[in-house]
């Protein structure tokens, strides 16, 4: 479970709000979409979760750790995907995935069980003794992801996660969100990509200009505008952030 | 000029404008100076570094004085300048090759630059002029302060500061160029195999080798008055006018073209030997652009692709090969190893530097012994070191001591730790460790390096010093306790500032101002310990007294640095945006 309560982060002193007073719950088992124009706060709000940030004002509780002072404890359960691979390119995909294992305490049993799991379904078996520096984008997006999914944390967090991946490994993406939600666990993720949030996503929420714009299931989104185009989430969105 | 040209020249231009401004990272920290107001309290930290070195320039400036003093009656005055540009000019070819290798071929803002409609001549003289205004910065210390006082002692004329000008500009365009095509050449062959970075590494070494030869030629040209020089023979060399200058320049002729342009002014030899300068200079760097055509873009385009086997593991290799689950203090350490050595950039300024600077003092000891092999025959130095012991054995631990914090603190490992993670920072800041255990994790890393440049020093001591254990243990000890002080300083200085925003990893380095800045730091507090040691000798302690004071206080020092370095991280790592 995430609950982020009245938080706010701005930039530049104060002259830029990037979050403005966000109150949102992400309850467990549910995958979660977040949607907003370029510089509407999504990756913002993404990194003040994960702790990447600190916020201004406001409280952020992961799995009932509070971010600010229970951090550790909260990073503990969590995980998280950036939106540009940056990644150890001068370890191989295996130290890399050794390390994670490593930081996150997870048991040699269990670790061999998922890096097998995950490298075949990700196609890196073949290249995990290779130099990450050797990978292509996709298949750096797909390391991380990997990393990602070896602690089976409670809590995964995940920035344009689809970005840069192809359609195969994209359908793997998504399959892998829905087992990890029925298995109890949160996710919370940022696109782009509209037919994505809608298909996949419990609940989606849109943030415009630092705010939280309209938040609920699709069913409850559609009820905001009740005109044709009111009915898709395209629709909604770009009535909602039209200014 | 044709249209075409003109265009050219423009586009040229542009492309150099945004390499200066990318390197030096004007627009950046324009933006956190004023508009986010972010890092102003380094403003009157720099400026405070900066007025610091001034005595360090003023006692310069008196030594060159006397040695001017001593030169001129013999007619040698000159050699000071050649001296003082040489030594610029082999700063600049060792350097060079450093600023060469990390622009022309790992600078991330090549993958922006290669398909943009520009010759690769075009990109590599981007490159090459921001290596040069780097350079500039690089040598000023040096040739600066001997040009400006060897005119002003002179009273030279105009032709010596325009001469001198135009000298300054040019000065690193000869070596630059040379590296240039050098590093080009081997690029170009490494780039066909498939242990690059082995292959990068070797290369870089073996550059840095012959300019260390160089080096060694020049000096053994200058020092050597020939077999069994004598004091009749040292004199009668001095007293042939400029016959040192032409010595040392017989080994780098553009030395000696450069010091006679300066020297001479206006008159005929001076604008000869400037237009001799010059049109070498532009020759080399023509010749530099017509290889660059050809060759630049086949040693780089490619280059960070580095194509592994592909090759399934078998479930008993997996296992294997998957770790049974080590502390995360172990990890972290074991990722800073290997990231660092695997790194050729990181590897030659970092590891590679505690190697370097106690073999420079080996090369430095045999010049000094006049090309005679001396220090390894007993000769000066181990006499000098041997009349000092006799005379006071603190002097000798002590001055071991330094030497060896020097070789293992001066690599800069400790002050790039955590600028070093550059993009991947986000790693360190969401896995659940502490900070902490990640700082104490980067410290031995960094500490095992300074202990590395310590044990080669002790080495140099030892095989070309002949110090014997009585002296060498004691100084060990102080340098590894002086080590633990100086690395977490080193370390703290980067974590109150990280570069993390680096696209070229010899910025995260090389030309790092925490690095910089915890070089500062290390003079501060070893002039300290040296006033300290003072204060204790003049309070007439005995020689065990002393150096036990110093241990004592170095270590209680350590402990504390290390403990407010665990403390900072806690507070730090948080606040790092």
């Amino acid at each position: 479970m995430i609950e982020l309560t009245h938080v706010s982060k701005s930039y530049n002193r104060g002259k830029v709000k990037a979050v403005d007073d966000l109150t949102l719950t992400v309850k467990p088992g549910e995958i979660f979409g977040f949607l907003g124009p370029n510089g509407a706060g999504k990756t913002t709000t993404i990194k003040l979760v994960v702790g990447l940030l600190r916020p201004d004002a406001g409280k952020i509780v992961v799995e009932g750790f509070d971010v600010a002072t229970d951090g550790l404890r909260a990073k503990q359960v969590t995980t998280y995907v950036p939106d540009y691979p940056a990644v150890y390119e001068r370890l191989t995909g295996l130290e890399y995935l050794n390390f994670i294992g490593d930081v996150y305490g997870v048991p040699k049993a269990e670790r061999l069980d998922r890096i097998g799991k995950w490298l075949e379904i990700f196609e890196l078996a073949p290249v995990v003794t290779n130099p990450i520096q050797s990978y292509s984008h996709g298949m750096k997006q797909k390391i991380v992801l990997a990393a990602a999914l070896l602690p089976a944390p409670r809590v995964m967090v995940l920035d344009e996660p689809l970005v840069g991946l192809d359609p195969r490994a994209a359908h793997q993406i998504k399959e892998m969100f829905r087992e990890h939600c029925e298995a109890g666990k949160t996710l919370f993720f940022s696109t782009h990509i509209m037919e994505v949030a809608e298909k996949l996503c419990d609940r989606i929420g849109i943030i415009h200009k630092g705010k939280l714009v309209a938040c609920g299931t699709m069913e409850e989104l559609k009820r905001i505008d009740r005109t044709e185009a009111g009915q898709s989430l395209e629709g909604i969105f770009l009535e909602l952030t039209d200014t | 000029m044709s249209a075409r040209g003109v265009g050219g020249l423009r586009k040229l231009g542009s492309v150099v404008r945004a390499g200066l401004r990318s390197n030096f990272g004007l627009a950046t920290l324009k933006h956190r100076l004023l508009r986010e107001k972010k890092d102003r309290w380094l403003v009157p930290l720099v400026g405070a570094a900066g007025l610091g070195v001034v005595p360090m320039f003023y006692g310069i400036i008196l030594l060159i004085e006397n040695v001017y003093l001593v030169l001129k009656p013999m007619g040698q005055e000159r050699a000071l300048l050649s001296f003082g540009i040489l030594a610029g000019q082999i700063l600049i070819l060792l350097f060079g090759i450093y600023y060469v290798i990390a622009a022309f071929y790992f600078s991330r803002d090549l993958e922006f630059l290669i398909p943009l409609p520009l010759r690769p001549a075009e990109v590599m003289a981007s490159k090459f002029a921001v290596i040069v205004i780097n350079e500039y910065l690089t040598v000023a210390a040096v040739v600066l302060p001997v040009v400006i006082t060897v005119g002003v002692l002179a009273h030279a004329g105009i032709g010596y500061w325009v001469n001198a000008t135009l000298v300054y500009l040019a000065l690193p365009v000869i070596p630059l160029a040379v590296v240039s095509l050098a590093v080009v050449a081997m690029m170009r062959f490494i780039n066909i195999s498939r242990k690059k970075d082995a292959l990068i590494l070797v290369g870089s070494l073996v550059l840095i080798g012959l300019s260390f030869a160089l080096q060694l030629g020049i000096g053994r040209s200058a020092g050597n008055g020939g077999p069994g020089a004598s004091a009749q023979s040292v004199a009668a060399f001095f007293t042939s006018p400029d016959s040192l200058l032409n010595k040392v320049g017989a080994v780098f002729p553009p030395g000696i073209w450069a010091t006679k342009a300066i020297a001479g002014g206006f008159s005929g030899e001076g604008l000869a030997n400037l237009a001799l300068l010059l049109g070498v200079s532009l020759a080399l760097f023509a010749g530099m652009v017509v290889v660059a055509e050809k060759l630049f873009y086949r040693g780089l385009v490619g280059l960070t692709e580095t194509t592994g086997k592909k090759r399934r593991l078998t479930r008993d290799e997996m296992s294997r090969r998957v770790s049974s689950g080590r502390r995360a203090f172990a990890a972290i350490f074991e990722r800073e190893w290997k990231i660092m050595n695997r790194t050729p950039i990181f590897l030659l300024n970092g590891v590679l530097v505690s190697v370097f600077v106690p073999a420079i003092f080996v090369l430095m000891a045999t010049i000094n012994a006049g090309g005679r092999g001396a220090a390894g025959r007993g000769g000066d130095p181990m006499v000098l070191l041997k009349a000092m012991a006799s005379a006071n054995p603190l002097v000798v631990v002590l001055g071991a001591a330094l030497f060896m914090t020097i070789c293992g603190s001066i690599n800069g490992t400790a002050s790039s730790t955590f600028s070093r993670e550059g993009a991947q920072f986000w790693i360190s800041r969401t896995i659940p460790v502490a900070p902490r255990e990640q700082a104490a994790a980067k410290f031995l890393h960094s500490y095992l390096v300074a202990t590395l440049g310590v044990v080669t020093a002790s080495v140099v001591a030892v095989v070309f010093l002949h110090l014997s254990a009585a002296f060498l243990a004691p100084a060990v000890l102080l340098s590894l306790v002086a080590g633990v002080l100086l690395t977490a300083v080193g370390m703290m200085i980067d974590l109150a500032r990280p570069l993390l925003d680096w696209t070229n990893p010899q910025k995260a380095i090389k030309q790092n101002l925490n690095v910089l800045l915890a070089l500062f730091a290390d003079v501060g507090i070893l002039t300290a310990v040296f006033f300290g040691v003072k204060a204790l000798i003049k309070a007439k302690l005995t020689t065990g007294a002393v150096l036990g004071v110093v241990a004592a206080g170095l270590a209680a020092l350590a402990a504390a640095s290390y403990a407010a370095l665990l403390r900072f991280a806690d507070k730090r790592y948080p606040a790092i945006e």
